[in-house]
C-alpha cells in the first residue's frame, strides 16, 4: 500500500525542470497574449481619450480625458452609416445566397450515385489550383453587365470551393448510410430526403458557413473597390479605406494646420475602428467554437 | 403469398470483387430464414440485394413470384430493421412510425390508427412524444422494428438487429423477437453472426462463408447433420471437436473409424449410408461434439490443460497428440479428477462421430453432391 | 483446419449470356432517379463556370494584341503569342517586382509557417487547460479583422501621427511615417500578418495534437520523459503529417501572394519595395491606361509558378514521407 502510495506521489509532483519548462511556456504565453490584445486595448482607450493628449503620447496604458467627442463625430457621418447599411445587406445577401447554393450542392457532392461524382470533384478542384487571374475576372463581370451593380460583390462570393467541400465531408461524416437507406425504404424519393430528413440534420453545417460566408463578405473590400463607382454603394470596408488609409499615402508637409487635421483625423480613425469592428467583437466569443469546430471537420480530409 | 426466391444471386463489385457467389434460396410463405455466417461471409450484401439496396449482378430476384431485380425498394413491399436502428433523430416516435405511412398519402386516422397499434404490441406507446435520443438502446431497437411492422410488408428484413445490445438485453430481445413472430404472420429474413441467435430463431438457416451458400437446413439438420467442416465448425456451442489425421478403415463389409489408433465400428446407420456412397478407406477428419464425449472411461487420453468452471458443468479443454478436445462434466459428477495436468481417458459411441473427407472436408455421410452442384446444398436424404 | 467450399461447377445449369455492364435502359434509370442530384449541384456548377472558368478562358488575351471591347475569339483577333511575356521579362520593373514578391514570400513563411505551429504545441503543453482555451480564443481574435481595419491599425501606430510616433515626439524625438519608408515596409507586412493569423492557423494544429492518445503521455512518463521531451517525441511527432500537407499548400502558395493588403499598404515612399507582381497586374490592368493582354500575361506567369512549386512540392514530399496532397 504504501509503495502504491509513493509511485503515485512521484508521478503527481513535477520535476524542478518540468517546473522551469511550465513556467516559461506560460510567460510567453502571457506576452504573446500581451501582444495581441494591446493593440485593440489601445485603439479603445485612445478613442474615448482627449486627442491632444493622444498626439502627445500620454496615453499608453489608460485613458486620458475621457471624451465621447469621437464618437457623436462619427455619428454625424452620413457615408459611414450608408456603408454600414450596405454591408449588413451585402452580407445578409450573400449569407442567404450561399447556404441555397452551397448547401444542396455539398450533399449531391457526398453522394456516390452522383452521375458524373467524379468528374465533378475535378470540376471543382482545378480552380483552387489554377485561376484566370485579376483582368480576366474584371473582363467576365463587365460583359455580364455587373460592374457597379451589388450583385458584383455579392455573386463571387456566393461559392467558396473550400466550403463546398467542408459542406461535403461533414455530410459523408455525419449522416449515416443506413439513415438514408431506411428512408428510400420507407419510400421518399432524393428531395424528400434532403428536405426532411438532411436539413433537420445539417444545423451544424449551416451555422458554419453563414458564419464563413458572412465574415468573409463583411470583410471584404477590393472587388467593391474595382468595381463600384457609385459611392451610396459602397460597403463599409471601402468608407473605412477612405477614413483610415487615404490620408497616410502622401508626403505630408508641415505646419500646424496639418497637425490639427490630422488630430482630428486620427480620433475619427480609432472610433471608426471600433465601430465597425462592433458587431464582429460582440458576437466573437459566442461564435468562436463553431469557427474553430469549421476547421476541424474540413480538416477531416475530403 | 410472400414467398421470396433468390435464384443464382449474385453480387459483383466494381474492383471485380465478388462478394456473394450464386445464392438459390427459395423461402416459403410466412417462414423464418436466417442468413448466418462470419463477417464478409455475403449475409448482410445478400438480404441488401433482396432489399433493393444493392443492384443484383446477375441472377433473378421474385417477391411473391413476381420479378423484382429492378424494382425499387419502396414498390418491394418490403421493410427492413437495421442494425443501428436508424432512426430518424429529429422526429418523435410518433413521427419516425408514421414517416412511410406519411408517405404513401394514407389518410391521417388510418396512420392514427396503424402507429398506435403497433406501438401497443411493442409495448411503446408511451414514448410516442419522445426523441431516439432519450430512448434505451432495447427501446430504440423496438421503435426500429415498429416503424418496419407499421408497413404491413410481404417480407420482414432484418440486418443484425440484436448486435448492438448488450448479451442480456439480447437474450430478451431474441424472445421478443420469437414473440413478434407469432403476432405478425409474415416471411422473415434475418441476417446474424451470432449462430445461436440463428438456432433459436430460424425455421430454416443459410450457412454462408466467403460469398458460397454452405448449407440451407433446419436447425436440427445443421446441428446433426452438417454437410462439411466449416458448418460442423460453425454451429453449436461449444464448438465441435475435431480429430485430425484419423482413418475409415473398410474389414470385411464392415467401416470402423480410426481415431488415435482406437478403432470404433461404427453405427447401423452410418454403415448403411456409407455402403449405399461407396466409402472407400480414406483419411479423415473425426468430429465429436463435447456433449457427446464420454468422460473416464475408454481408451482414448488426453491431458487437461484447463477447466472452466462453467456453473452447472465443468469445460475441460484438454490435449491429445495436437487436438485440443473440450469436454463437459457436470459439476454433480465428483468422481473425475479434473485438476490440471492430469490424465484423463474418454470415449464416445460411435454412431455420434462425424466423418469428413481430410482433402475435400465433405461430410462422408451427409454431403449431397447433386444440391452442392446446384448451389443450394441441403443435407443428403436416406430413405432407411 | 479451414473448411472447404463448395466449389462453383464448371457449367450452370442454365447458359446466360454475359450481361453488359450498364445496358441502356438501366443507364436511363439511373440517371432519372438521381437527376434531383444534378439539379442541386447546378447553381454551384454555374457560380464556378462564371467566376472561375470564363476568367481561364480570358487568360487568352495574354497571347493577343487585346483592347478593351474586343472579342477573346473572333476573326480579327490579333494574336502576338509569347511577346507580352518576353515584354515582361525585358521590363526594368521586372526584378524588382520579382525580387519583392519572392522576399515577402519566403521571409513571410520563414516566419509565419513555424509560429502556429509552436503556439500550438505550447497551447497543448500548459497546464491550465482552462486558461489555454481562454488564450486559444484570444488568439484568434485578430483573425476576424478585415484587412482595412488592419491596415488602419497599422497606421494607428506606426503613421505620422501614431502611438510609436507619438512617444517619439514625447521624448523629443523626430516623427516620421514609417510608411515612407521602404525599410519598414516588409517587416510591417510580413509581422501584422503573422500577428493577424498565427492562432487562426494553430488551430488546425491544435485539433490535431487533442486527438493524441493520452496514453502516449503516459507511457512517455514512466519512462522518465520530462514535459519538454514529451513534446518533442510525442506531441511534434504526432502532427508531423498535418505539418507535411500544410507545408505542401504553404509552398504551393508561395508566390501567391495577394494585392489585397500590399495596395493598402502602398504610398509613394515605400512603392520600390511594396510594388508586387500582383499589385503590378492591378495597375497596368485597371488603372491608368489599361494595358489588360500585358497585365493578364503577367497574372498567367505568377499563376503558372504557383502551380510548378505545388508539383515541386508535392512530388518531393512524395519522395520523402508518405504525405502528399494526392
Amino acid at each position: 500500500m504504501e509503495k502504491r502510495q509513493q509511485v503515485k506521489k512521484m508521478a503527481l509532483r513535477d520535476t524542478t525542470g518540468d517546473k522551469i519548462f511550465y513556467t516559461i511556456n506560460a510567460i510567453v504565453l502571457g506576452i504573446l497574449a500581451l501582444i495581441v490584445l494591446y493593440p485593440l486595448y489601445f485603439i479603445v482607450i485612445a478613442a474615448i481619450s482627449d486627442p491632444d493628449a493622444v498626439l502627445a503620447g500620454d496615453v499608453v496604458l489608460y485613458p486620458v480625458r475621457i471624451t465621447m467627442e469621437g464618437f457623436a463625430k462619427i455619428m454625424e457621418r452620413k457615408d459611414v452609416w450608408l456603408g454600414y447599411r450596405n454591408t449588413i445587406l451585402y452580407t445578409a445577401l450573400t449569407v442567404i445566397l450561399s447556404i441555397i447554393v452551397t448547401v444542396p450542392a455539398g450533399w449531391a457532392l457526398s453522394r456516390k450515385t452522383l452521375p458524373g461524382q467524379k468528374a465533378f470533384m475535378i470540376y471543382f478542384i482545378i480552380p483552387m489550383f489554377f485561376g484566370g487571374g485579376l483582368i480576366p475576372f474584371y473582363n467576365v463581370m463587365s460583359s455580364l453587365g455587373l460592374v457597379n451593380t451589388i450583385w458584383s460583390i455579392v455573386l463571387p462570393a456566393i461559392l467558396s470551393v473550400w466550403n463546398l467541400f467542408m459542406t461535403k465531408t461533414f455530410f459523408q461524416s455525419s449522416i449515416p448510410d443506413t439513415l438514408i437507406e431506411a428512408a428510400t425504404i420507407d419510400g421518399a424519393g432524393s428531395f424528400r430526403i434532403f428536405g426532411e430528413v438532411v436539413l433537420p440534420l445539417s444545423k451544424a453545417i449551416i451555422a458554419v458557413m453563414a458564419l464563413y460566408y458572412a465574415v468573409g463578405q463583411w470583410n471584404s473590400y477590393f472587388n467593391a473597390m474595382i468595381f463600384l463607382q457609385n459611392e451610396n454603394l459602397y460597403p463599409l470596408q471601402l468608407v473605412l479605406k477612405e477614413i483610415l488609409i487615404a490620408s497616410e499615402s502622401t508626403v505630408g508637409g508641415s505646419g500646424e494646420t496639418i497637425l490639427q487635421q490630422y488630430r482630428l483625423a486620427n480620433q475619427l480613425k480609432y472610433v471608426s475602428v471600433i465601430v465597425s469592428s462592433v458587431p464582429v467583437l460582440l458576437l466573437y466569443p459566442f461564435v468562436q467554437k463553431y469557427f474553430a469546430q469549421g476547421v476541424m471537420i474540413g480538416s477531416l480530409k475530403g | 403469398m410472400s414467398e421470396v426466391v433468390l435464384k443464382g444471386l449474385k453480387k459483383v463489385y466494381d474492383n471485380k470483387v465478388t462478394a456473394v457467389h450464386d445464392v438459390n434460396l427459395e423461402i416459403k410463405d410466412k417462414e423464418f430464414i436466417v442468413l448466418v455466417g462470419p463477417s464478409g461471409c455475403g449475409k448482410s450484401t445478400t438480404l441488401r440485394m433482396v432489399a433493393g439496396l444493392e443492384e443484383i449482378s446477375d441472377g433473378e430476384l421474385f417477391i411473391d413470384g413476381k420479378l423484382v431485380n429492378d424494382v425499387p425498394p419502396k414498390d418491394r413491399d418490403i421493410a427492413m430493421v437495421f442494425q443501428n436502428y436508424a432512426l430518424y433523430p429529429h422526429k418523435t416516435v410518433y413521427d419516425n412510425l408514421a414517416f412511410a405511412l406519411k408517405l404513401r398519402k394514407e389518410p391521417k386516422d388510418v396512420i392514427d390508427k396503424k402507429v398506435r397499434e403497433v406501438a401497443e404490441i411493442l409495448d411503446i406507446t408511451q414514448y410516442l412524444k419522445r426523441k431516439p435520443k432519450a430512448l434505451s438502446g432495447g427501446q430504440r431497437q423496438r421503435v426500429a422494428i415498429g416503424r418496419a411492422m407499421v408497413r404491413d410488408p410481404k417480407v420482414f428484413l432484418m440486418d443484425e438487429p440484436l448486435s448492438n445490445l448488450d448479451a442480456k438485453l439480447r437474450n430478451q430481445m431474441r424472445a421478443e423477437i420469437i414473440k413478434l413472430r407469432s403476432r405478425i404472420n409474415t416471411t422473415f429474413m434475418y441476417v446474424t453472426h451470432d449462430q445461436t441467435e440463428a438456432m433459436t430463431l430460424g425455421d430454416r438457416i443459410v450457412i454462408m462463408k466467403d460469398g458460397y451458400v454452405n448449407q440451407i437446413g433446419t436447425p436440427q439438420e445443421v446441428f446433426n447433420r452438417p454437410v462439411n467442416l466449416f458448418v460442423a465448425g460453425f454451429i453449436g456451442m461449444p464448438v465441435m471437436n475435431f480429430f485430425d489425421h484419423c482413418k475409415l478403415l473398410l474389414e470385411d463389409g464392415v467401416y470402423y473409424a480410426e481415431i488415435r489408433g482406437v478403432k470404433f465400428k461404427l453405427g447401423d446407420f452410418q454403415q448403411k449410408a456409407l455402403k449405399q456412397n461407396n466409402a472407400q478407406p480414406c483419411d479423415i477428419v473425426a468430429g465429436i461434439r463435447p456433449q457427446h464425449v464420454t468422460v473416464g472411461e475408454g481408451e482414448l487420453s488426453a491431458k487437461i490443460e484447463v477447466s472452466e468452471m462453467m456453473g452447472s458443468e465443468y469445460n475441460i479443454h484438454a490435449r491429445s497428440g495436437d487436438d485440443e478436445v473440450v469436454m463437459l462434466i457436470p459439476t454433480v459428477d465428483l468422481t473425475t479428477d479434473v485438476s490440471m495436468g492430469k490424465t484423463i481417458n474418454f470415449t464416445t459411441r460411435p454412431h455420434l462421430i462425424q466423418l469428413f473427407d481430410r482433402e475435400t472436408g465433405n461430410n462422408l455421410i451427409w454431403y449431397d453432391a447433386e444440391s452442392a452442384t446446384n448451389n443450394a446444398p441441403v443435407c443428403k436424404r436416406y430413405d432407411f | 483446419m479451414e473448411a472447404k467450399t463448395m466449389k462453383q461447377p464448371a457449367l450452370t445449369k442454365k447458359e446466360k449470356a454475359p450481361r453488359k455492364k450498364m445496358t441502356r435502359e438501366k443507364r436511363i434509370r439511373y440517371f432519372k432517379d438521381n437527376s434531383p442530384y444534378l439539379l442541386m449541384i447546378l447553381p454551384a456548377v454555374l457560380i464556378v463556370f462564371l467566376f472561375n472558368y470564363l476568367p481561364i478562358y480570358g487568360v487568352l488575351i495574354a497571347f493577343q494584341d487585346f483592347m478593351p471591347g474586343d472579342k477573346i475569339l473572333s476573326d480579327s483577333t490579333i494574336w502576338v503569342g509569347f511577346q507580352n511575356f518576353e515584354r515582361f521579362f525585358s521590363d526594368p520593373q521586372f526584378w524588382p517586382l520579382m525580387k519583392n514578391t519572392f522576399l515577402i514570400c519566403i521571409i513571410g513563411f520563414v516566419i509565419g509557417f513555424p509560429l502556429p505551429i509552436i503556439v500550438s504545441l505550447m497551447l497543448n503543453a500548459m497546464k491550465g487547460k482552462k486558461t489555454a482555451k481562454v488564450l486559444q480564443t484570444i488568439f484568434n481574435g485578430p483573425h476576424f479583422i478585415s484587412l482595412v481595419v488592419l491596415v488602419g491599425m497599422l497606421t494607428l501606430f506606426f503613421g505620422r501621427y501614431g502611438l510609436v510616433n507619438n512617444i517619439a515626439a514625447h521624448f523629443g524625438g523626430e516623427r516620421y511615417s514609417y510608411f515612407l519608408e521602404s525599410k519598414a515596409f516588409r517587416p510591417m507586412y510580413i509581422l501584422s500578418s503573422n500577428w493577424q493569423d498565427f492562432g487562426w492557423s494553430a488551430i488546425i494544429y491544435i485539433a490535431a495534437l487533442s486527438n493524441v492518445d493520452p496514453q502516449q503521455h503516459e507511457a512517455a512518463i514512466l519512462d522518465g520523459a520530462t514535459r519538454f521531451q514529451r513534446v518533442m517525441h510525442v506531441d511534434l511527432p504526432a502532427i508531423m503529417p498535418m505539418v507535411s500537407v500544410m507545408l505542401i499548400m504553404s509552398i504551393g502558395g508561395l508566390m501567391g501572394v495577394g494585392y489585397e493588403k500590399a495596395l493598402l499598404m502602398q504610398t509613394d515612399g515605400n512603392l520600390a519595395v511594396s510594388e508586387l507582381i500582383s499589385t503590378y497586374v492591378y495597375k497596368r490592368g485597371l488603372t491608368g491606361v489599361p494595358d489588360q493582354a500585358y497585365a493578364t500575361a503577367i497574372g498567367l506567369f505568377n499563376s503558372i509558378i504557383n502551380v510548378v512549386l505545388l508539383i515541386i512540392a508535392n512530388t518531393t514530399s512524395k519522395k520523402f514521407s508518405e504525405n502528399s496532397l494526392w
